[in-house]
């Protein structure tokens, strides 16, 4: 299965993935509507991007009272607006934080790789984010193990 | 050799997930008998049925069709009235005998009134079941006034669908505070100050006493206070699990029946799941009843997997709980009234924000979070703050700055490898198939 693969190093924090994201799952430039959400590193000049894994266990999937999560062709779990109530089940079941509710149309909505056309890498001007045949990993801990010192910060305000 | 026959008593949350992880793995080797006194159904979604988002149609998770397609011998309308675990058959409430090789209680549980006088009059409802959830639809006009004895979670998920069915409300909750059993006092006093900008009538502290008829409307009298006029009462005043039949069966119960990591009860060809089941808590280490739906899902999963004969080990089960009332988020995790732990605590004076941390040693062992419905989802905190009650992580080096800024979770996360650790974990060792995409050979 293709995958988004983050390479934070490469993330300059232009946020375009953010915009189109929000573009290709809104119709409008949101960034608080975006599905892959930019971190950045205090006192670092460091960004990266974080989505959802689209994860074996499927939390979001196997938690949703009426089915309305399933497996894309693209290989994505995602959310079928006409089935799904907005009970937000899901967004508790997933420990990633990467299914959102959206409190305009009252729906759980969540990265489904733009339908195996992922407008995140699509956009990044620095391939910081590929869409490439992989097993799925958690790109961001060493890097932000190394950026995000938690006993510099600790006061920080 | 003879095919394995499962039968699994409740077809709720509990009872349709076992008989989905049974199919996968089986393929339809086995028989599944389902006896189930109401057809399967998803019950919590039945507040967007009363908000009228849903019609019936859509909390039903599995029709005939369904079933007939998963091998199902479903007897429907009946109810178990015994179990003979000695003679491994389960007896029914006509009296027929259902051998079994394993047998899965899920039946879930039933709502429980205070025992006043007028508690079970006319206009005097639960709202539990789908008859229930119809009684309720039907009773409600815009400007009905409607009274809600209990302010606990399953009150605070129908208070949205009755706002908007124009009803005028008023809860009355006997617990110094609203959702006693999801939220700290601060919590609390956020969302009652909420509720009542926007019109709620919130009376915590109060007991009720009698609910008596005048004129066709219903008076709600209170030990402590004014009576409440009423056109239509809601009793949300708890839940107990529907144990009853297991009496003189042999299978230990406790709070619920309680099980081992395979959802197994001491009588090794029983398991249960669900509501009615007492499993591992995460968190505490101890057994514990949660009576949520997650918890319900993945006690079928483990359940219905074991008694397929794959033997799955279940890590425990999260409590919590998200709701949101009038555009306020409210959610819960883990041992959020945890009174031994070290609590880390933001409120904010300008919104309505609050977020608590709750540690012992360097372990995040639950959190409360509350603001804005729009603010909340701006961010990843929800189930970012899941994933790290749930792992445990050892957030030792990041306790100061956690207590610093409580609101500021992300970077915790990402750098201790939540995600590292969790992405390798699946509840029945591989990856999970939609249920919709579960066939038996045929
Ligand atoms: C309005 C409402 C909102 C809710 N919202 C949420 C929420 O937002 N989040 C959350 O986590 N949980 C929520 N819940 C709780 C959730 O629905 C339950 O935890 C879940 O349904 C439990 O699943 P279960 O399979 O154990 O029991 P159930 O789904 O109740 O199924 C049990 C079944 O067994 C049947 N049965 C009982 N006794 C017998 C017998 N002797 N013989 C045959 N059949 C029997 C019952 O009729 C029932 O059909 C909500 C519940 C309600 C009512």
């Amino acid at each position: 299965m293709r995958v988004l693969k983050i390479i934070p190093e490469r993330c300059t924090g232009c946020m375009r993935c953010e915009l189109a994201c929000s573009y290709e799952q809104t119709g409008t430039f949101q960034p608080s509507k975006a599905v892959i959400r930019v971190s950045s590193f205090e006192g670092h000049t460091s960004y990266a991007p974080y989505t959802c894994p689209q994860c074996a266990e499927a939390w979001c999937l196997t938690a949703c009272p009426v089915e309305a999560i399933g497996i894309s062709p693209a290989g994505a779990k995602e959310v079928a607006d006409d089935i799904c109530v907005g009970c937000k089940l899901c967004t508790i079941a997933c420990p990633y934080g990467t299914v959102f509710y959206d409190p305009d149309s009252h729906k759980a909505f969540k990265c489904d790789l733009c339908g195996g056309k992922p407008a995140c890498a699509t956009v990044c001007p620095t391939q910081a984010i590929l869409y490439v045949e992989a097993g799925t990993e958690d790109w961001l801990a060493s890097f932000a193990a190394e950026r995000a010192l938690p006993a510099a910060l600790a006061g920080a305000r | 050799m003879a095919a394995k026959r499962h039968v699994i008593v409740g077809g709720g949350t509990a009872g349709w997930n076992a008989i989905t992880a049974i199919r996968e793995i089986d393929k339809g080797a086995s028989e599944i008998t389902l006896v189930a006194d109401e057809a399967p159904y998803a019950r919590m979604v039945l507040p967007y049925y009363l908000g009228r988002q849903i019609g019936e149609s859509h909390v039903t998770t599995a029709g005939p069709q369904r079933l007939a397609a998963l091998k199902v011998a479903a007897r429907l309308g009946r109810r178990a009235a015994r179990a003979d675990a000695a003679g491994s058959k389960l007896v029914l409430d006509n009296g027929d005998e259902v051998p079994y090789d394993d047998l899965l209680i899920a039946t879930g549980s039933s709502p429980v009134r205070p025992p006043v006088p007028g508690a079970e009059g006319a206009n005097v409802h639960s709202f539990w079941t789908l008859p229930q959830a119809r009684a309720v639809s039907g009773g409600i006009k815009p400007g009905s006034r409607v009274a809600m004895i209990g302010a606990g979670f399953i009150a605070f998920t129908i208070l949205n669908a009755l706002v908007s069915r124009g009803a005028r409300l008023t809860v009355l909750e006997i617990a110094p505070r609203i959702l006693p059993r999801m939220v700290d006092d601060a919590a609390a006093q956020i969302v009652q100050g909420w509720l009542e900008a926007r019109g709620v009538v919130v009376r915590p502290g109060v007991q009720v006493t009698a609910i008596e008829d005048k004129g066709g409307a219903k008076v709600v009298k209170l030990k402590d206070g004014p009576p409440v006029e009423a056109d239509l009462v809601i009793m949300a005043t708890g839940i107990r699990p529907n144990l009853g039949w297991l009496e003189g069966s042999g299978v230990e119960v406790k709070a619920g029946v309680v099980v081992d990591a395979r959802m197994r009860s001491n009588v090794p060809n029983i398991y249960a799941a669900g509501d009615v089941a007492e499993g591992p808590d995460r968190v505490t280490g101890a057994k514990a009843v949660h009576a949520i739906e997650p918890t319900a899902v993945q006690h079928g999963r483990v359940a219905g997997a074991n008694m397929a004969g794959r033997e799955v080990a279940y890590p425990g089960s999260l409590l919590m709980n998200i709701v949101d009332v009038l555009d306020l988020e409210i959610a819960s995790f883990g041992a959020w009234d945890d009174a031994g732990a070290e609590a880390a605590v933001d409120l904010r004076a300008d919104r309505p924000a609050y977020r608590k941390l709750l540690f012992r040693g360097g372990r995040l062992v639950g959190a409360i979070l509350l603001g804005r419905t729009r603010e909340i989802w701006a961010t990843n905190d929800v189930g970012m703050l899941k994933g790290l009650v749930y792992t445990g992580k050892d957030l030792s080096a990041w306790k100061a700055r956690l207590r610093a800024r409580p609101q500021d979770i992300r970077l915790a996360y990402l750098a201790t490898g939540t995600a590292r650790e969790l992405l390798p974990q699946t509840l029945l060792g591989g990856p999970s198939v939609p249920e919709r995409d579960v066939t038996v050979n045929a």
